[in-house]
């Protein structure tokens, strides 16, 4: 019944979707709401988008991970392992940033008592 | 064992000295090594010169074969290589001999500043996208941290408004990068360079605009730049010389490269370049008027002067660019002398504000009189390096017959002398209940003289380097070159 997700076309189609409106909920976070964390959360939720998106159109239906093993022994049918590497190094990045800005937003809520994106205002326009 | 000197050491030194930093605490030997790094980058640098000089050096760190990852030192880069180590090493000697706050002189200040040097090297020097994305982290995660490092709310306020920003930034390269692979199955500049022609057009835009956003988010271009002055305000100003000195020539060096280098013809997109450099350049000098926080308004006359590099080096041609790459360094130096100076008056008088430092060329006159000596070299007066670089970027632009951006530049040279003007006559003004200044080391002072008499002699003696901008800018339009150097002639 699902086999026509076994097409390419379809199945990136529905990624290219899929993803797109992930990565516009993140960015509507980062725009819309005010609590630090939740705009945290809304530029991870944009990063995640474009690792998914890297992923799922990197690889089609049928290929197999990129690992000669049991009886696998040449290249054929297997998908480019260079985006996985690249998402895994994008995704460990993505993390350690994600963790000071945590870190960031906590200090800050200890020491004024503030999460708010809005009252981050010590420096600004003068008058 | 021999070590050979190659490129890679502008990375891995930092990186190495930096994640080994517990054991430089047990030997105290923090600030030496602090100090020493960027000066021993610099050697190295100068060492490298005469061979960049004959022909790009083209290091290959092969993992698996074909599998590797290009560092790529021609003469453009080594201009930016040897700025950030120079500014590095200048900016840590001040921590160091100044004898400043405990928290610019502990392991973690180390690690950052050494990450922030480590990947602007890489930033500048790769010739891998991808790793040019994992360098603008590095060089992005540092700089949060750094702005953040003071811990009371405004310091923490600029770490967190820095890193909501930058990572924004970083995702929408990340984007880029991630459609260029899909599209090219390429990392390799080079190799995304020879196909990126056969993109379709619509595409080609998209990248395009995303590499705009978020390279243009952290080269501090307009309209992307209005968080900028707050992040110069909340960090130190020491840190902040060292955003404006080398962190932003980075991205800024980084995005006129990659324009020269994939598009086959730069013309619309430098003109883009160069109407946001404009409109940066102009909104900034005007916006500058009206501060009363003496790191905000070096903030926004430094986002001038980034304005003014982007319209000289959007234009493309080769006087101009020269002149760009020239001006590129000359501010570097200039916003050296000046940041270091705040520092100087900050630790004072405890306050960067108009108000509170009136009258403080009276009880700080060294620091004082360096300040006016920066103000006049960013305003362009001769025989100052700002006049030479000026100047250059000036004589390229009537040379081609295109005058507006000659015009924008000296009306923006004359809202500079008025705010400059404005902070000098404060600093010299006659007060009476002057506040008892607080002692700073004299020592500070020395890197600040080093950089202010190099402002002097480029401005008298311009010729003594020449003719490494001009190859600088050969280096950075020649795409053939580019090309040919790391795939081969052939190609």
């Amino acid at each position: 019944m699902l086999a026509f997700l076994n097409d390419p076309g379809v199945l990136h189609g529905i990624v290219v979707l899929g993803t797109l409106i992930l990565f516009f909920i993140g960015l509507y976070g980062l725009l819309a709401k005010r609590h630090l964390l939740k705009v945290l959360i809304g530029i991870a939720l944009m990063e995640l988008s474009v690792y998914l998106l890297f992923i799922g159109l990197a690889t089609s239906p049928g290929e197999t991970a990129p690992i000669l093993s049991d009886g696998l022994r040449s290249f054929t049918h297997m998908a480019d392992p260079v985006p996985q590497a690249l998402t895994l190094t994008a995704i460990v990045i993505g993390l350690a940033v994600l963790a000071l800005g945590v870190s960031l937003a906590i200090q800050y809520h200890r020491l004024t008592g503030r999460a708010d994106v809005a009252s981050l205002t010590e420096l600004k326009e003068p008058r | 064992m021999t070590l050979p000197l190659t490129p890679v050491w502008f990375v891995a030194l930092p990186l190495l000295l930096a994640f080994a930093s517990p054991l430089w605490v047990r030997l105290r030997l923090l600030m030496p090594l602090l100090v020493g790094t960027p000066a021993v980058l610099l050697l190295l640098a100068l060492a490298l010169l005469p061979e960049v000089r004959i022909a790009p050096l083209v290091e290959t760190i092969v993992i698996a074969p074909p599998l590797g990852i290009h560092l790529q030192l021609d003469s453009a880069s080594w201009i930016l290589v040897a700025l950030i180590s120079f500014t590095g090493l200048l900016a840590t000697a001040f921590i160091w001999l100044g004898d400043g706050e405990s928290y610019l002189r502990d392991r973690r200040a180390f690690i950052f500043l050494l990450l922030l040097i480590a990947g602007c090297n890489g930033m500048v020097l790769t010739g891998d996208l991808f790793n040019l994305y994992v360098f603008l982290e590095i060089s992005g995660v540092s700089a949060y941290a750094l702005s953040a490092l003071r811990r009371d709310a405004p310091a923490l306020e600029a770490g967190l408004k820095y890193l909501l920003i930058g990572s924004v930034a970083a995702v929408f390269f990340l984007f880029a990068v991630v459609l260029v692979y899909l599209q090219i199955g390429q990392l390799n500049l080079a190799a995304i360079a020879e196909g990126f022609a056969g993109i379709p057009g619509p595409m080609q835009i998209l990248i395009g605009l995303l590499m705009l956003v978020g390279l243009g988010i952290k080269a501090e271009l307009f309209p992307f730049n209005f968080w900028v002055p707050d992040i110069y305000q909340g960090s130190h100003p020491v840190v902040a010389g060292l955003y404006s000195g080398f962190l932003v020539k980075a991205f800024l060096f980084v995005l006129f490269h990659l324009v020269f280098l994939l598009l086959a013809d730069p013309g619309v997109a430098g003109a883009w370049l160069m109407g946001l450099g404009a409109a940066t350049m102009l909104v900034a000098e005007v916006v500058a008027l009206r501060q009363d926080d003496m790191r905000r308004m070096l903030a926004y006359s430094s986002l001038g002067q980034i304005g003014l590099i982007a319209l000289a080096l959007g234009f493309g041609a080769e006087a101009t660019t020269a002149g760009g790459l020239f001006h590129m360094a000359n501010h570097t130096l200039i916003k050296l002398v000046l940041f270091l100076t705040a520092a100087v008056l900050m630790r004072s008088f405890v306050s960067a504000r108009l108000a509170d430092l009136a009258g403080a060329g009276r009880a700080r006159p060294l620091a004082a009189a360096f300040f006016v000596l920066g103000a006049l070299a960013v305003m362009g007066l001769p025989p100052l390096n700002g006049f030479a670089s000026k100047l250059w970027i000036l004589k390229g632009f009537a040379e081609a017959g295109v005058f507006w951006p000659v015009a924008l530049v000296l009306l923006a040279a004359l809202i500079e002398a008025g705010y400059y003007f404005r902070w000098i006559k404060v600093l010299y003004e006659p007060r009476a209940d002057l506040p008892e200044a607080r002692a700073v080391e004299r020592w500070g002072y020395a890197p600040i003289a080093v950089a202010a008499g190099l402002i002097v002699l480029l401005g008298v003696a311009p010729f003594l380097v020449d003719d490494l901008f001009i190859e600088g800018a050969q280096a950075l339009l020649d795409r053939g070159a580019a090309l040919s150097a790391v795939l081969g002639a052939g190609s």
